[in-house]
C-alpha cells in the first residue's frame, strides 16, 4: 500500500469555519514576542484516535461545532490573522475570523488504519497547511474530524507554533473537549486586549553571539514554511518499561528518563550518520510546567545546546553521553531572544532540525483531550517544518500511548533513509524494536 | 464673527415662530371656526331668554310624523355610516426571530470565504469595498450551510434553515400572546427566493397542525416589499372574515441563493442579505383592541413594474458562466427614489396634516400657473410621523431616504442600528426595526410609524399604524441582550 493510496483512503472533505461567540472587539491585537517569531516556521500536528463507541459515533458536526464558540471566546486570539506592522514585524489581527474545521470519511476501519506506518497515517488525518502565501487568509488553527468505515474517529489537530508552544496548544484543545462534556466555560481566561500594543524598548544592534541552536534562513516573506534538501518522514518508536529500567540502572543512576533517552538516540544517530556530517551540537527544548487549565498563548520553552566537543559521539560511552546531556546544557534561550530584530521581527529561523533536536514533551498533556469521557486510544504527535538535521519528541512516560504506560516513546522526524538504519542500529545495540 | 449669526439666528427663530403659528391655524382651522360660534350660540340664548326659545320652537310646527321620519333618518344613515366604515385591523403583537451565536459571520470570515471559493482578485476586491462600506457589524448571521466553503445550498438545507427561523419566531409570537395554533383562522407567508412544494405555509400548518378550513397564502417572488404586500392582503381578508386573526409570516430564506460567480452586479446581494424572519398576528375583534400594540391606519401600495427601466432594475438571471443570481442596476437609487415620490403622492393627503398639504398644493398651483422655477415643495413627514422604518436594504437606500424626506439621524437610527446588528434580513427587517424602537422606550400611545419597503418590481410599499399602548422597555425580543450597546457610531470605512 502506498503512501498515495493511504492519502487516497481519506475523502469527502467539506471545509467550514467556526468563530469565537461573541465579538472580540474592535481593533484588538495580539503582540508576538521575540520568542515567538523564532518558532514561527513550525507546526504542531496532533492526531488523536477515538475506537468505536456510540457516545462519539453518535455526535453530529452541529454538537461537535457548539462549544467551539464559548472555546474559542476563550481562545480567541487563535480565530484572528497574521498582519504586518509598518516596519514589518508580524503580529496577529484579532479580527474573530475563525479556525477551519475540516470534516471527512475513510474507507478503511480503524483497526486497519493503525497498521499503516506511522510517516502515512497521521498526515491525511490533519491539515498540513502552513500559514501563507496569503497571511491575511491563513487560518493559524486546524481541527479535522474524520470517521472511520464501521465507527472509530480520528481528531486531527493542526497548530501554528507561532501561537504558543505545544504544552498552550494542548491545553487550547483540552478546553474543547471539555466543553463538549458539558462543563461550564471559564471565566474568561485571556483578557480581553491581552498583549495590546506596549512600546518595545528600541534595540541595539543585534546581539554579537549567534546561538547555536537556530539557524538562519533565506527570508521566507510571507510563506512561513522551510523546504528540506531530503525528503523527511517519521516514525515512533516505543521504549518498554522493562527495558527502559534496565537501562537506567545498568548504566545510567540519576539520569532522568528524558535525558537518558536523548542521549541514547543521539549515539545511535550519530553512528547511522558516521563518516557524513555527525551531530556534535545537539539542540534541547524545554517546556515550562504550566497549569493544565491555563490558557495562556506563549511560547515558553528553554532552548539550549550540547556539544562533544572534538569527540564524535559514537566513541562516547552512553553513560558519559547521558551525564553530558544531563550537566552540560548551555541555556540559549535569552540569546536566540536577542536576535530577533525588534522593529522588524527578522530574520526568519530555524529552531527544530537547525540541529538535531530533543524536545521533552512532557508537560504536553496529550491524554487530556477526552470526548464525552472517553480517552484516545492512541495519539500521533509531531512537528511540520523541522529543519534538515532532524528532531527526536520524547515522551519520557509514554505520552502518546493514551494508557498511561510507564515506558518511554520518542517520535522521530528525520531524513526518510536515516529512519531504517535508527532502527536497525536500536534493534542491535539496545534491542529498543 | 460673533456679530454675524445673531440675526440670522433671530430671523430663523422668527421663521420657526411663523411656521409653528400658520401651521396651528391650519390644521386646527374646523376647531378656530367653531369655536366663535360655540361661543356665540349660547350668548345668543342666554340674551334672548328662555319664552323667546320656547316661542322660536313652537312656530316651527313640527308635528310628530315629522319628528319621527328625522329621527329614523338620522339613525338609518348612522347605522350606513357604522356598517360601511371598514373593519379596524389591530396587530396584537410581533416576535423576530433572533440568531444563535452559532451563526455568526464576522467581516473577515466572509472575506475569506469569498477569496477561497472566488479566487478572483477583482471580485475579491470590489466584495471587501462594499463590505468595509456596508455599514453592517460583526455580530450578523448566515445559516449553517453558508458556513462551508463552498456553500452547500442543498433543498434539505434550505428546508432547515426555514424551520429554524419560521419556527423560532412563532413559538415567541405564541408565548407572547397566548394564541392557541387551532385559533389562527387567516396564514400568510412571504419568502421571496425559496418556494419548496409543499408550501411554506404548509409546513406551518403541518407543524402546528392548524385547523383544516384555515385560509393560507404564500406569497413567493416579490421581492424585498412583500412583508407589507402580506399586511395589506390580511386586512383585505379581515375586512371580508368577521371576528378573526391572521398570522402573517415574512422571512428570506438564504441558504439556496449564494450566488458564486464573478459578476459585479451580482455580488452585492451576497455581502448585505442575512438570516432573519418575523411572526405578526393581526386581528378585527374587538376584545383584541385592548391588548393590541397597534391599529393599521393605511397601506399604500405603488408598483412601478410598467417601466421596463424599473422592472429590470432588481433582476434575477444567470451570468455568463451560468451562475445564477440577483442582479442589480446602476440605476437602482434614481429608481428607488422616483417610486418612492409616486408613493408619497398617495400617502401624503391621507396622512399628511392640513397645513403641509396646503402649502403643496399652493407651491403646485403657483409653479404651474406663475412661475415654473419654484422648487417643489417637499413635505414635512415629521408632521405627520413620530417614527419611521426604513427598509434596510443597504446603507445607500438609508442615505438617499433620509436625504429625500429630511429626517435627522435619530429618525433613521432604527434602520441603521438593525442594518448594524442584523444586516439586511430582507421583509422581515421593518419589525426589527420596530423592536429597536420599542425597545429603547421611545414607543409611546398615540404615536405614529411609517414602515416603508423596497423591492423587485420595482415596487414602493408602505404602512402606517397608530399605537394603541405605551410599550414598556425590557421587550423580549431579538434586541434585549445588546439594546444598551446601541446606538453605536458607524464609521464610514471598517477594515476587517
Amino acid at each position: 500500500m502506498g503512501v498515495n493510496s493511504d492519502a487516497a483512503a481519506v475523502y469527502g472533505h467539506k471545509l467550514s469555519t467556526v468563530v469565537p461567540g461573541s465579538v472580540s472587539g474592535e481593533a484588538v491585537v495580539h503582540e508576538l514576542a521575540d520568542v515567538d517569531l523564532v518558532m514561527k516556521l513550525h507546526y504542531v500536528r496532533t492526531v488523536y484516535y477515538f475506537e468505536q463507541h456510540e457516545t462519539i459515533d453518535g455526535l453530529t458536526i452541529v454538537d461537535i461545532k457548539k462549544p467551539m464558540f464559548p472555546w474559542l471566546n476563550s481562545y480567541f486570539p487563535v480565530t484572528g490573522r497574521i498582519r504586518r506592522t509598518e516596519a514589518g514585524r508580524p503580529l496577529i489581527k484579532c479580527n474573530d475570523c475563525g479556525v477551519r474545521i475540516v470534516e471527512a470519511k475513510c474507507c478503511r476501519t480503524l483497526e486497519e488504519w493503525l497498521r499503516v506506518p506511522h510517516s502515512a497515517r497521521w498526515r491525511p488525518l490533519v491539515p498540513d497547511k502552513v500559514l501563507g502565501p496569503e497571511l491575511h487568509f491563513s487560518p493559524m488553527v486546524y481541527v479535522q474530524f474524520t470517521k472511520f468505515k464501521c465507527g472509530g474517529t480520528a481528531i486531527g489537530y493542526s497548530w501554528s507554533h507561532v501561537l504558543g508552544d505545544p504544552v498552550t496548544g494542548t491545553n487550547c484543545i483540552n478546553l474543547w473537549g471539555r466543553l463538549l462534556g458539558g462543563n461550564p466555560p471559564p471565566k474568561s481566561l485571556l483578557p480581553h486586549s491581552a498583549r495590546t500594543p506596549t512600546g518595545r524598548p528600541a534595540r541595539q544592534a543585534p546581539a554579537s553571539a549567534t546561538p547555536l541552536s537556530v539557524k538562519q534562513v533565506e527570508p521566507v516573506g510571507d510563506f512561513w514554511l522551510v523546504t528540506n534538501a531530503c525528503k523527511m518522514a517519521t516514525d515512533s518508536i516505543t521504549i518498554t518499561e522493562s527495558r527502559l529500567e534496565r537501562l537506567q540502572s545498568e548504566k545510567l543512576n540519576g539520569v532522568p528518563a528524558f535525558e537518558m533517552i536523548s542521549a541514547l538516540f543521539w549515539r545511535c544517530l550519530a553512528s547511522v550518520r558516521r563518516g557524513g556530517r555527525e551531530p556534535r551540537v545537539v539542540t534541547i527544548c524545554r517546556h515550562k510546567p504550566r497549569a493544565k487549565r491555563c490558557a495562556q498563548l506563549s511560547n515558553e520553552q528553554m532552548i539550549s545546546t550540547v556539544s562533544t566537543s572534538a569527540a564524535s559521539p559514537v566513541d562516547l560511552d552512553l553513560a558519559e553521553l547521558a551525564q553530558l546531556v544531563s550537566k552540560q546544557q548551555v541555556d540559549e534561550t535569552k540569546l536566540v531572544e536577542e536576535s530577533i530584530d525588534g522593529d522588524g521581527g527578522k530574520p526568519d529561523f530555524v529552531v527544530y532540525g537547525a540541529n538535531l533536536t530533543f524536545v521533552d514533551m512532557e508537560g504536553v498533556d496529550l491524554s487530556g483531550l477526552d470526548i464525552k469521557g472517553e480517552k484516545p486510544v492512541q495519539v500521533d504527535c509531531v512537528i511540520d517544518g523541522v529543519g534538515d538535521e532532524g528532531a527526536v519528541l520524547v515522551f519520557p512516560r509514554g505520552a502518546d500511548a493514551g494508557g498511561g504506560s510507564k515506558g518511554g516513546a520518542a517520535v522521530l522526524i528525520l531524513p526518510e533513509d536515516q529512519i531504517m538504519k535508527l532502527k536497525e542500529v536500536l534493534k542491535r545495540e539496545f534491542d529498543i524494536a | 464673527m460673533p456679530r454675524a449669526p445673531f440675526p440670522e439666528l433671530s430671523s430663523s427663530v422668527r421663521l420657526k415662530y411663523v411656521k409653528l403659528g400658520y401651521q396651528c391655524l391650519v390644521n386646527n382651522f374646523v376647531a378656530f371656526l367653531l369655536i366663535p360660534v360655540m361661543i356665540a350660540v349660547p350668548l345668543v340664548l342666554v340674551r334672548r331668554g328662555p319664552d323667546e326659545i320656547m316661542a322660536l320652537w313652537h312656530s316651527l310646527q313640527l308635528d310628530l310624523t315629522q319628528v319621527l321620519f328625522s329621527v329614523f333618518l338620522l339613525v338609518f344613515v348612522a347605522a350606513v355610516y357604522f356598517v360601511s366604515r371598514p373593519r379596524p385591523v389591530y396587530l396584537v403583537d410581533y416576535a423576530c426571530f433572533k440568531p444563535p451565536t452559532t451563526c455568526r459571520v464576522p467581516s473577515a470570515t466572509f472575506m475569506e470565504h469569498a477569496w477561497l471559493i472566488n479566487w478572483d482578485e477583482k471580485s475579491v476586491q470590489f466584495q471587501t469595498r462594499i463590505l468595509e462600506r456596508s455599514g453592517l457589524g460583526e455580530e450578523t448571521c448566515l445559516p449553517p450551510a453558508s458556513h462551508y466553503i463552498p456553500p452547500n445550498p442543498t433543498m434539505e438545507a434550505a428546508r432547515a434553515e426555514a424551520q429554524l427561523v419560521i419556527f423560532s419566531a412563532i413559538d415567541d409570537l405564541f408565548k407572547k400572546t397566548g394564541l392557541r395554533p387551532k385559533n389562527i383562522d387567516i396564514l400568510v407567508v412571504n419568502c421571496s427566493l425559496f418556494s419548496p412544494t409543499p408550501s411554506l405555509s404548509s409546513m406551518i400548518i403541518n407543524k402546528y397542525e392548524l385547523r383544516s378550513n384555515i385560509r393560507s397564502f404564500n406569497l413567493s417572488g416579490m421581492g424585498c416589499s412583500a412583508g407589507l404586500i402580506s399586511i395589506d392582503l390580511a386586512r383585505d381578508l379581515l375586512q371580508v372574515h368577521p371576528r378573526s386573526n391572521a398570522l402573517v409570516i415574512s422571512t428570506e430564506i438564504i441558504t439556496p441563493n449564494s450566488y458564486t460567480g464573478n459578476q459585479r452586479s451580482m455580488l452585492l446581494p451576497n455581502c448585505l442579505f442575512r438570516m432573519g424572519a418575523a411572526a405578526i398576528l393581526l386581528s378585527n375583534r374587538r376584545r383584541d383592541a385592548r391588548r393590541a400594540k397597534y391599529r393599521l391606519l393605511h397601506v399604500v401600495r405603488t408598483h412601478k413594474g410598467a417601466d421596463d427601466r424599473a422592472y429590470r432594475c432588481v433582476y434575477q438571471e444567470e451570468d455568463a458562466e451560468g451562475h445564477t443570481g440577483i442582479s442589480l442596476s446602476k440605476n437602482l437609487m434614481a429608481i428607488a427614489g422616483e417610486a418612492l415620490k409616486s408613493n408619497i403622492t398617495t400617502i401624503g393627503p391621507l396622512v399628511l396634516p392640513m397645513s403641509e398639504q396646503l402649502l403643496f398644493f399652493l407651491t403646485l398651483v403657483g409653479r404651474k400657473l406663475i412661475n415654473h422655477k419654484w422648487k417643489p415643495y417637499v413635505p414635512d413627514f415629521k408632521l405627520a410621523f413620530e417614527h419611521f422604518c426604513i427598509h434596510a436594504g443597504g446603507r445607500a437606500v438609508i442615505d438617499e431616504l433620509q436625504n429625500n424626506l429630511q429626517l435627522t439621524a435619530e429618525h433613521v437610527e432604527a434602520s441603521r442600528m438593525t442594518l448594524h446588528r442584523f444586516g439586511n434580513t430582507s421583509s422581515s427587517s421593518l419589525w426589527y426595526e420596530l423592536s429597536y424602537i420599542e425597545s429603547k422606550g421611545r414607543m409611546r400611545r398615540g404615536h405614529r410609524v411609517w414602515q416603508i419597503g423596497f423591492g423587485s418590481g420595482f415596487k414602493c410599499n408602505s404602512a402606517v399604524w397608530k399605537c394603541l399602548r405605551t410599550v414598556e422597555t425590557l421587550v423580549d425580543g431579538p434586541w434585549a441582550d445588546c439594546i444598551n450597546r446601541y446606538p453605536v457610531d458607524i464609521p464610514d470605512v471598517v477594515k476587517p
